[in-house]
């Protein structure tokens, strides 16, 4: 027997591919996704995501009904934090039909985006947890979570979709006492950003999970367009509410916090995890700015259109949202009923690049890559 | 090896940490805990209803009610609907006609006089979308959700589950189908039809 | 505990004219019933105090009641009642493309698997079922009895989930084996037995004048065995850290996927038996199994079963402590952890005890 017989033959080590699909009925797919995914043993050489089971033809409809009957809908888009939704449409028209609105409505409006970009980042965290094992971080989330849904119910009666900031102001102004209540939320929720911290971020099983895996690089990062926590993830300090200042964010004094690669390689899912955990102080720390400055009188009705019928022409308007840049693209033929609404999704582009980041891992790390991209399936399928 | 011994420690500290954290909350399970055990137990409806002007805002989301004795046929709730939910007939009749089971005196709490007899008015609760936005047009404020500022209205209800799907919509029209004959003007009078077909 | 009631049995006059096989039959079963419902019981109990636990550390209440009806009972006391009534009358569905035989039998014999260890353990002073010269090392061989099942569960039920539950289980627990193995021995090189009672009875008085003579305070070496021998344990019953082949986030239910109702409650008896198994396990042979804790006070055989009950329940705790607040680790990490981290340090705890005993005598 000569020695090249004894070389390794990698074909005959190789075992079968099996297809695996993780989906549309799986517990951690953060909605009904359907993940294809190529498997060799444990290892995934392939990742194809198949949207749509969720596509409500929400662009489409949005044609047949008025622009204020938009706002519902984009709701529903990105149900985890509607008030950014509903934020971002609401700059988008105003930008198209020229309406100021007060100061107060602004303070407002940045009130209760920055509320529930804690919230959504607190369901971001708790199930970024639960993807990696960790059932009791999720339910702490959760917990503190509840407290900005009484919070928004005590101010617009609904708990999830709110249907709140209209254009040109927003539906209610701010309940007597709302102030105080949304201070002694802050107050407590700030130390409990440490115990997330004790119980999950600085867990050395956490990190061994999390650091190093589905390393996203920033220039991959920025060609597939992803955004938000994820991009600051990778190490690239982009936040619209610093470098395109919209509504009267240029006012307040705050971070961007990016990933530094602390625990391991810049753009793990530990950073995007941790730039969650961050943003979650940046925001507390912008509520209080606001809630300090907030003017106590004036009319959150003034600058409301009678009719909402915006001037031919078209808009292209981005805002920040927990998930990234949310863009619209509406436009108006002058007629009551927009002609075409198209709205950029981040979570559809941060999940267009989990082939290229989660490929040549294991099973339990594409669940956990998916986790730290908090997706919303309601955004990407719309 | 250093890095051996030190993931070691670390594994160790950390992870007396987090037991730690569960532990103080098993020790302190009678104060810390905020399940609501729901039959039993209900979440207080936030006060709201205060502060300037807040009267005239409808800031509850439950089960729509329409207040029939006030509502003149505008349908401007019914075109407010993004999901077409509430449906809406109307029938002319002629001024001064006298419709008992309708309570139809003529005039609203507003003071405004009633031109149109309301002989549909089915809201499909199942496809509500508890948007509030029929709510802000209407201008004799009759159609409203239940509770909250209504509450003098109309009592909070907000778990009207049903058996049966057609069991969700909720008709507020006090003529039945049948009767509206009766009150019917004759036929080369102008019906206004069912806007949403 | 046979050989006795069967010289119990030849007493009876009725009993002694039958067949010597069949009054060992009877014997044995005799003594399984009690213990199949322990088992059970265990199960219940366990189960309640896992859900109350869990609930607790989380802020929430768990199951809860207001009174015997369509609620739970008080503070949710009949749930796992309900729960075993629910499995009991649930539907049994086999898919229809499992591989039938296997998948029937594969419950079984996980669950046989857990219950015949019960055989060599003794719960107090007496009540042991049969104390084996090899008592430890029965134990050890046919607590892996219950991996076959597991890999019969997930081939059978022809899901690719139930396929990598499997895979992993069986990797985890073989891997797991070693070192479990090997901080057993280095107790059983301090007593020189592999009988229960006589590694119990060597842990008897006290050591420096104030610990309890167990093992675990007996020597850093076994100290840091106690350690191993349970973390290991805990891998070894797929509990979180460890329960990869259950993830219920990555393979949805790993290898008991397809299984319901009373197939599935089997694996469940079995899962809470195999934590009892090992919970008792550590604290006979680390923490003393029925020993009271000070030496001559309250060691009678009833307190003796409370002592015993008490340590596993407390290591039980503990495993479940460990569920509710850890995040799972990877298959990769998980071997990582066994062979390059566990097996070093027992083997170095093997020399070390050898060494101290040496030193010492």
């Amino acid at each position: 027997m000569g020695i090249e017989t004894l070389t390794l033959d990698r074909s005959a080590i190789q075992g079968e591919e099996m297809v695996l699909n993780i989906g549309p009925q799986h517990p951690s797919t953060h909605g009904v996704l359907r993940l294809q995914v190529v498997t060799d043993g444990e290892i995934v050489t392939k990742i194809t995501p198949y949207i749509g089971y969720l596509h409500r033809c929400f662009e489409k409809h949005c044609e047949n009904v008025t622009y204020e009957q938009v706002i519902p809908f984009v709701d529903r888009c990105d149900y985890i934090a509607s008030m950014n939704n509903n934020f971002g449409y609401a700059v988008a028209m105003e930008e198209l039909m020229g309406i100021e609105v007060s100061e107060k409505v602004h303070y407002i409006r940045v009130i209760v985006a920055e509320l529930n970009r804690i919230a959504s980042h607190l369901l971001a965290i708790g199930t970024f947890g639960l993807d990696v094992g960790a059932f009791t971080p999720f339910l702490y989330c959760f917990r503190d979570r509840e407290r900005i849904l009484d919070l928004f119910e005590l101010l617009c009666g609904a708990r999830l979709l709110y249907n709140y900031i209209w254009v040109g102001g927003v539906s209610h102004d701010f309940p007597i006492g709302f102030v105080e209540k949304v201070y002694e939320f802050l107050d407590y929720f700030e130390p409990k950003i440490q115990e997330y911290n004790d119980l999950l971020t600085f867990n050395k099983i956490f990190i061994e999970r999390t650091a190093d895996v589905g390393v996203l690089p920033a220039d991959v990062a920025i060609s597939y367009g992803v955004s938000g926590p994820n991009l600051r993830g990778s190490g690239v300090k982009w936040d619209l509410r610093k470098n395109e200042p919209y509504s009267i964010y240029n006012k307040f004094d705050f971070d961007i916090p990016i990933g530094t690669g602390a625990m391991g390689t810049v753009g793990g899912c530990w950073d995007r995890y941790y730039v969650r955990i961050r943003e979650l102080e940046e925001s507390v720390k912008i509520t209080r700015q606001a809630l300090d400055q907030i003017p106590r009188e004036g009319d959150v009705h003034a600058a409301l259109p009678k009719k909402i019928r915006p001037p031919k022409g078209h808009v292209y308007s981005r805002t920040e949202t927990p998930r990234g840049d949310l863009g619209f693209y509406i436009i108006s033929d002058g007629k009551p009923k927009p002609f075409r609404l198209k709205l950029r999704s981040p979570a559809f582009t941060a999940l267009s690049c989990i082939n290229e980041i989660a490929r040549g891992w294991m099973i339990a790390d594409v669940i956990a890559i998916l986790g730290s991209l908090d997706i919303v399936l309601g955004e990407i399928d719309r | 090896m250093i890095r051996y011994f030190s993931n070691i420690w670390q594994s160790i500290t950390t992870l007396l940490i987090g037991m730690r954290i569960t532990l103080v909350h098993l020790a302190k399970a009678r104060k810390g805990i905020v399940t609501l055990q729901y039959p039993e137990e209900r979440w207080p409806r936030p006060e709201r209803n205060i502060g300037f002007s807040h009267d005239s805002y409808n800031v509850i989301r439950s089960r729509l009610h329409v207040d029939m004795d006030d509502c003149i046929g505008c349908l401007k709730c019914e075109r407010a609907c993004p999901v077409d939910c509430i449906h809406i007939t109307t029938v002319k009749v002629e001024k001064g006609t006298d419709i008992p089971e309708a309570n139809h005196v003529g005039i609203t709490s507003y003071g405004t006089q009633k031109r149109l007899l309301v002989t549909r008015f089915d809201i499909d609760m199942s496809e509500c979308c508890y948007c509030n936005l029929c709510v802000y047009p209407c201008p004799e404020d009759c159609i409203f959700m239940t509770g909250g500022p209504n509450s003098s209205k109309q009592e909070i209800d907000y778990e009207f589950s049903e058996f049966n799907r057609s069991d969700m919509i909720f008709r507020f029209a006090k003529v039945p189908k049948d009767q509206v004959e009766k009150y019917t003007p004759p036929p080369k009078e102008k019906v206004k039809g069912d806007v949403a077909g | 505990m046979v050989d006795l009631l069967l010289q119990k049995f030849s007493e009876v006059s009725f009993l002694s004219g039958m067949p010597s096989a069949l009054l060992f039959v009877l014997a044995a079963t005799l003594i399984a019933l009690p213990l199949f419902m322990f088992v059970a019981v265990n199960a219940l109990v366990a189960v309640y105090a896992e859900r109350k636990i869990s609930a607790f550390m989380q802020d929430r209440l768990g199951p809860m009641g207001q009174g015997v009806g369509l609620h739970a009972g008080k503070w949710g006391l009949l749930q796992t009642v309900a729960d075993a009534i629910k499995l009991l009358i649930k539907e049994d569905i086999i898919p229809a493309l499992a591989d039938r035989k296997l998948f029937i039998l594969a419950p079984f014999i996980l669950f046989v698997g857990a219950f015949i260890v019960f055989v060599g353990i003794p719960f107090n002073q007496h009540i042991l079922v049969a104390d084996f010269n090899i008592g430890v090392f029965y134990i050890i061989a046919m607590s892996s009895i219950g991996v076959i099942g597991i890999i019969m569960a997930g081939y059978s039920s022809n899901n690719k989930w139930s396929l990598y539950g499997a895979m992993r289980s069986a990797a985890q627990i073989i891997s797991y084996e070693i070192p479990l193995a090997l901080s057993l021995i280095t107790v059983i090189m301090l007593v020189g037995s592999l009988k229960m009672q006589d590694i119990i009875i060597a842990q008897h008085g006290l050591i420096w004048g104030i610990l309890p003579n167990w093992f675990i305070f007996n020597n850093p070496f076994t100290f840091i065995a106690f350690f191993i021998f349970f973390i290991s344990g805990v891998a070894e019953v797929n509990r979180t850290p460890f329960d990869l082949p259950e993830a219920e986030s990555e393979l949805v239910a790993g290898f008991h996927t397809e299984y319901s109702g009373m197939r599935w409650a089997f694996f469940f008896l079995a899962e809470y038996a195999n934590m009892f198994i090992v919970a008792a396990m550590t604290s006979i042979i680390f923490l003393g199994g029925w020993q009271s804790p000070i030496p001559g006070f309250l060691n009678g055989p009833g307190w003796g079963l409370f002592w015993f009950f008490s340590k596993a329940g407390f290591l039980i705790f503990v495993m479940m402590w460990f569920r509710w607040t850890f995040p799972r680790l990877r298959t990769d990490q998980l071997m990582q952890m066994c062979w390059k981290y566990f097996l070093p340090f027992s083997l170095i705890n093997l020399l070390g005890v050898g060494l101290w005993d040496l030193w010492l005598n």
